[in-house]
């Protein structure tokens, strides 16, 4: 099953690719992209935002990965999956990305890039290659921002809001309540930024600290990292004091209907049986 | 079947296939010989102790429970079942969380089979007493079984006694009545929201967890909800706050989960007792949410 792939040759990859159903030790556990990585476009061009643990089914191997990585100054790539396998498919890119601006005198657009990924991951389909990568771009000509999800499965799509990784649910909420085009450049952070945090607060296998770039037709800027740690205990400041305050208040009233609120609202159905 | 055991009225036995503890093989007998509540050891022949009359399939000998995958829908190897089709992963989305006005439960209202739609209308928040109320998840036939068992055997206990049975106590007997079936494909979890002294709020699986807590969401759904509700819940929200918060969770959480979804059930439990209100289709919220933001698109363009 050696296809012979012009771009793969060169490089010092091997060139027979492994049988599609080889599977010789089985997964201990499924792969569920261990991480939190989140972009969405809107009228101030992409946020991108990302958590920075890596995990290995249950240690944490490493609390200050990067996960966003610049591929160049107006296209970055947030990966999710293996991160050996990331990390390598993202300098494969930005090397072919390189050397398409060096022949034809142009960037290549961020959905040719999304494309041109997604084909060089398609002989590893069935490989236990794991990549989801998710491509935010802005082109310094009039075209709009884009936002492209790629995946070793072969899923390409194009979109507005992706969240990708084990806490991305619980980004995704977050992110369905907040994000919609007109956002101003600091609400998208303060999105961006709670959203990650959500996710690490619920998600064991996301966590430390969270990483935001904002791409615009400048390029990309970068916010400085930021320990989600301090957020995690302003949160358990406030919460303890709410407790005291519950404790207090249902010591002062024996009587706790006193804080129950009397009128009830015409679509409330009184059925006792 | 209430009446009767208060009467002490004693049934013949037709065709009755009881439980049987030779067939737990190496696990410990869970409860005693003697009727649960009832002080005296009325050993009656049909009742071995357990307040049930079903049979259950012999369960799986313990060393191939120890020995059984880690993915814990697997059927035991010696077993007889069939295998499952598909992962259950409790398709649903259901949460309860205490505020300072009681305790608000919500749930979607979609029962779902493999890809399929069993039925768009089910009833997920079931009344046990005028307390206590609980939210179901899991297998359907399982939850709505347990159900009817748990409000049977808090009437009982009402009869009997004179007085309510507290909530951690419900979630106690509830989660021992379980735990003979630990190990086999039943698949239950359920939390208690209801009102004895104070908001209670406890979480009830097959598995045998048991938690109190002050805020659970539970099914497929749960992690959408869980991101909208630790970021708005706090002690001192209003009633109206509470129910708009549920509801939100809710809707975020069938938004993007293809196991929940068409409507929603919410039910606020005070000391007065619980209190429904009108089941709601979310498909109406989906349009004014896009039509929200699409005015504050159109807005910002301006």
């Amino acid at each position: 099953m050696a296809t012979k792939n012009p771009f793969l040759t060169s490089s010092s990859l091997p060139t027979c690719l492994p049988f599609a159903s080889s599977q010789s030790v089985p997964l201990p556990f499924p792969m569920a992209h261990g991480t939190t990585t989140l972009a969405f476009m809107f009228q101030g061009g992409v946020m991108a935002a990302a958590d920075t643990r890596s995990s290995c089914s249950g240690l944490v191997a490493c609390p200050a990965s990067q996960k966003i990585l610049p591929i160049h100054s107006h296209l970055v790539g947030l990966t999710s999956g293996t991160s050996a396998d990331c990390a390598l498919w993202k300098r494969i890119l930005a090397r072919e990305l390189r050397l398409y601006q060096l022949r034809h005198g142009r960037r290549l657009s961020t959905s040719g890039a999304a494309k041109l990924l997604s084909h060089m991951l398609h002989p590893f389909k069935g490989t236990e290659l794991c990549v989801a990568a998710t491509l935010c771009g802005k082109k310094m000509n009039l075209s709009g921002p884009r936002l492209f999800y790629v995946c070793s499965d072969g899923t390409r799509l194009r979109g507005m809001l992706f969240s990708v990784g084990s806490g991305s649910p619980y980004a995704y909420s977050i992110l369905d309540q907040g994000v919609h085009w007109g956002l101003s450049v600091d609400e998208a952070k303060s999105i961006a930024r709670e959203a990650v945090y959500r996710a690490t607060y619920r998600d064991a296998y996301s966590g430390n600290c969270v990483d935001m770039y904002h791409i615009t037709s400048k390029g990309w800027t970068r916010r400085n990292r930021e320990d989600l740690k301090e957020e995690y205990y302003r949160e358990k400041e406030r919460r303890k004091h709410e407790k005291t305050e519950r404790r207090d208040t249902s010591l002062s009233d024996s009587h706790t209907q006193i804080l129950l609120e009397e009128n009830r609202e015409d679509c409330w159905t009184e059925e006792r049986w | 079947m209430a009446l009767e055991d208060v009467c002490s009225f004693k049934e013949r036995p037709v065709q009755h296939k009881w439980f049987s503890f030779s067939s737990l093989g190496d696990a410990a007998i869970p409860f005693p010989k003697s009727d649960y509540y009832n002080l005296r050891l009325e050993t009656s022949e049909n009742n071995c102790g357990v307040p049930l009359h079903f049979f259950i399939p012999p369960l799986p000998h313990s060393s191939s429970f120890i020995n059984r995958p880690l993915s814990s829908f697997c059927p035991p190897k010696n077993s007889m079942t069939v295998q499952r089709p598909f992962r259950l992963a409790h398709g649903t989305t259901t949460l309860g969380f205490i505020f300072q006005g009681g305790v608000i439960a919500a749930a979607d209202t979609r029962a779902s089979a493999g890809g399929l739609v069993a039925c768009p209308a089910v009833h997920k928040i079931t009344p046990i007493h005028s307390h206590l109320v609980v939210t179901s998840s899991g297998s359907g036939a399982d939850c709505m079984l347990w159900e009817r068992i748990l409000i049977r055997e808090i009437r009982l206990y009402q009869l009997r006694h004179g007085h309510r049975l507290s909530i951690r106590a419900t979630a106690k007997l509830l989660s021992s009545m379980l735990h003979p079936f630990k190990g086999t494909e039943m698949c239950v979890a359920l939390t208690l929201c209801g009102w004895d002294n104070g908001p209670k709020l406890i979480y009830v699986c097959s598995d045998g967890a048991r938690l109190q807590g002050d805020v659970f969401s539970v099914g497929s759904g749960s992690p959408y909800a869980y991101g909208v509700l630790d970021r708005e819940l706090r002690w001192s929200l209003s009633k109206g706050e509470a129910i708009s918060l549920a509801r939100e969770a809710v809707f975020r959480a069938t938004h993007r989960d293809a196991y929940s979804g068409n409507n929603v059930d919410l039910f606020h439990i005070t000391a007065q007792g619980w209190s429904q209100r009108k089941r709601e289709d979310l498909k109406e919220e989906y349009y004014r949410d896009k039509e929200k933001k699409g005015k504050k698109k159109n807005d910002k363009l301006k």
